[in-house]
């Protein structure tokens, strides 16, 4: 391929929604703003002409203020939302994070939701029958995978959510805002193993903490009302998000 | 990878696909009667019930089907088909909100919530069409090549099923009153599909009208299935239509619903994340 040096290339990408104004869904109401002749929600744009590529193996972070299109830029990236306009090149397999724990059953037990979620990943029983003791090891609960998820502990559920996102295998790994899972002995446990996986993995992380920015990143984008206003080192950039809340 | 490259990708079973739609219908089926007593069972309860009731009302009372030969068979078949389809494009419709939160985390063919949904609908029904097997062999019905159609014919009623349900689930994400006009259509769609009163009755009464019946696909694929599993005798829209154009409405119906529900659905799906 062309682009085999980067993970990810985007060019002049725009994502705007329709935000409905009447007060509820429905047919009535979209039959009344029909005949009024009323569009009946507001384009509000999220994105607006965001470029940037990502090199195979780069730790990028993506900052910005509550609001300012990262979670967006995010979904785009993993095909959740389609994009007005613009390209994504994705080169490689994408396990997204959006959310920890994706199809999580309260119902089902340990072990049946990894699988279900794995499955949600794109991976085959097969694959993780391979992955599965990895990841109830680093999740440090083997004892309670036969349990149903609603008795685990909250805490539970997230370590054991992060440890299939961590130990999932795909090229491209994009995390929002999960790092700060577990108590202190697993937060250490994955801050090292994040340490780890630098220059091995391309992962993108969107996060509003910028000790882990400065630790953990090789580059990052500041994000501000939908537009990329600074891409640098991550020290600069955690500088630069600071100040947009000092000016 | 582009973005336009992937719509068009032609293989629509892929591997990654076919792991999901498994592991979603073996979730689904697993929580379906999750925390009743008698479980599974469930899947026949209900048919089975509605059945009694409608046998005792009908046959007892009304004595709606003493000509007929077979008709509690008749009767079961035909209320163990219109279950399926009820729960087929019920399930279908409401598994899409469902599983709202799921499609606003992670990207997924859409279509796989709808198919894994109906899927465990055909599930039961493939139960039920075996209780309905013992009943009619028990009720001295006979073995007979004809049964092979069968299955023919539950693909047809499955094919219309999932295209209604592709078709109003996908306009349902952003108005949820579809649900419930279905819900209500459903329930004048059954008095329109010859379950309880014999096809028989209604060729007695007026011709016209029975012919008119039978140009709906639901009451094709029943009679049919009547015709080929009980008795030859079972009128069908083959035998009571003429017009040979005609004779094919039902099969037409059944490919344009499936046809205009895969085409609005594909077109629908790329927003429900942002729309549900």
């Amino acid at each position: 391929m062309a682009n085999a040096k980067y993970s990810v290339v985007v060019k002049n990408l725009n994502k705007s929604f329709k935000l409905p104004t009447e007060k509820s869904w429905g047919l009535k109401q979209a039959i009344f703003c029909r005949l009024r002749g009323i569009k009946g929600y507001q384009k509000q744009e999220v994105l607006k002409s965001i470029s940037f590529k990502v090199k195979k193996g780069e730790f990028l972070g993506i900052v910005g203020r509550n609001g300012s299109g990262k979670s967006t830029l995010l979904k785009t990236l993993s095909k959740i939302y389609v994009p007005d306009s613009g390209n994504i090149k994705i080169n490689g397999t994408i396990v997204p994070f959006i959310e920890l724990g994706v199809g999580f059953n309260p119902e089902l037990t340990g072990r049946e939701n990894v699988y279900l979620n794995g499955a949600l990943l794109g991976f085959s029983n097969k694959e993780m029958d391979e992955m599965y003791d990895e990841i109830v090891d680093f999740a440090e609960l083997a004892p309670f995978m036969h349990q149903k998820l609603k008795n685990y502990s909250s805490g539970m559920q997230v370590r054991l959510a992060f440890s299939i996102a961590i130990r999932a295998r795909g090229d491209i790994l994009i995390l929002d805002e999960v790092l700060a899972v577990g108590d202190a002995a697993f937060q250490e446990k994955c801050n090292k193993y994040f340490e780890d996986l630098k220059g091995k993995q391309t992962i993108i992380l969107v996060t509003h903490d910028m000790e882990n920015v400065r630790r953990f990143c090789d580059r990052a984008i500041l994000i501000e009302n939908g537009k990329i206003v600074k891409d640098d080192k991550p020290s600069k950039v955690a500088d630069a998000y600071f100040k947009l809340f000092n000016e | 990878m582009l973005y336009n490259k992937d719509m068009k990708m032609p293989e629509v079973f892929t591997r990654k696909n076919r792991i999901l739609l498994n592991e979603l219908t073996k979730t689904d089926f697993k929580l379906r009667y999750q925390g009743s007593v008698l479980g599974y069972l469930w899947a026949l309860i209900r048919p089975m019930l509605l059945f009694g009731i409608l046998y005792l009302v009908f046959a007892k009372f009304l004595r709606f089907g003493d000509e007929i030969p077979f008709y509690p068979v008749y009767l079961l078949t035909g209320t163990v088909l219109w279950s399926f389809f009820t729960e087929c494009t019920n399930q279908g419709i409401q598994s899409l909100i469902i599983r709202s939160g799921l499609m606003r985390k992670i990207y997924f063919p859409k279509w796989i919530i709808v198919l894994s949904a109906t899927t465990t609908a055909l599930i039961n029904l493939g139960i039920n069409l075996l209780v309905v097997v013992i009943f009619a062999l028990a009720s001295g019905v006979s073995f007979s090549l004809s049964w092979l159609l069968v299955p023919i014919l539950v693909l047809e009623l499955y094919l219309l099923s999932i295209g209604l349900a592709l078709f109003l689930g996908s306009i349902n994400v952003k108005y949820r009153d579809i649900g419930s006009i279905w819900e209500v259509l459903l329930q004048a769609l059954f008095y329109a599909v010859p379950i309880i009163y014999p096809l028989s009755l209604v060729v007695s009464y007026n011709e016209f009208a029975a012919k008119i019946l039978m140009l709906n696909p639901i009451a094709q694929v029943i009679q049919d299935i009547r015709f080929s599993l009980i008795t030859p005798e079972t009128i069908t829209g083959w035998g009571i239509i003429e017009n040979i154009f005609l004779k094919f409405i039902p099969i037409l119906i059944t490919i344009i619903i499936l046809a205009v529900g895969i085409l609005v659905f594909k077109k629908k799906s790329k927003y429900f994340a942002e729309e549900i």
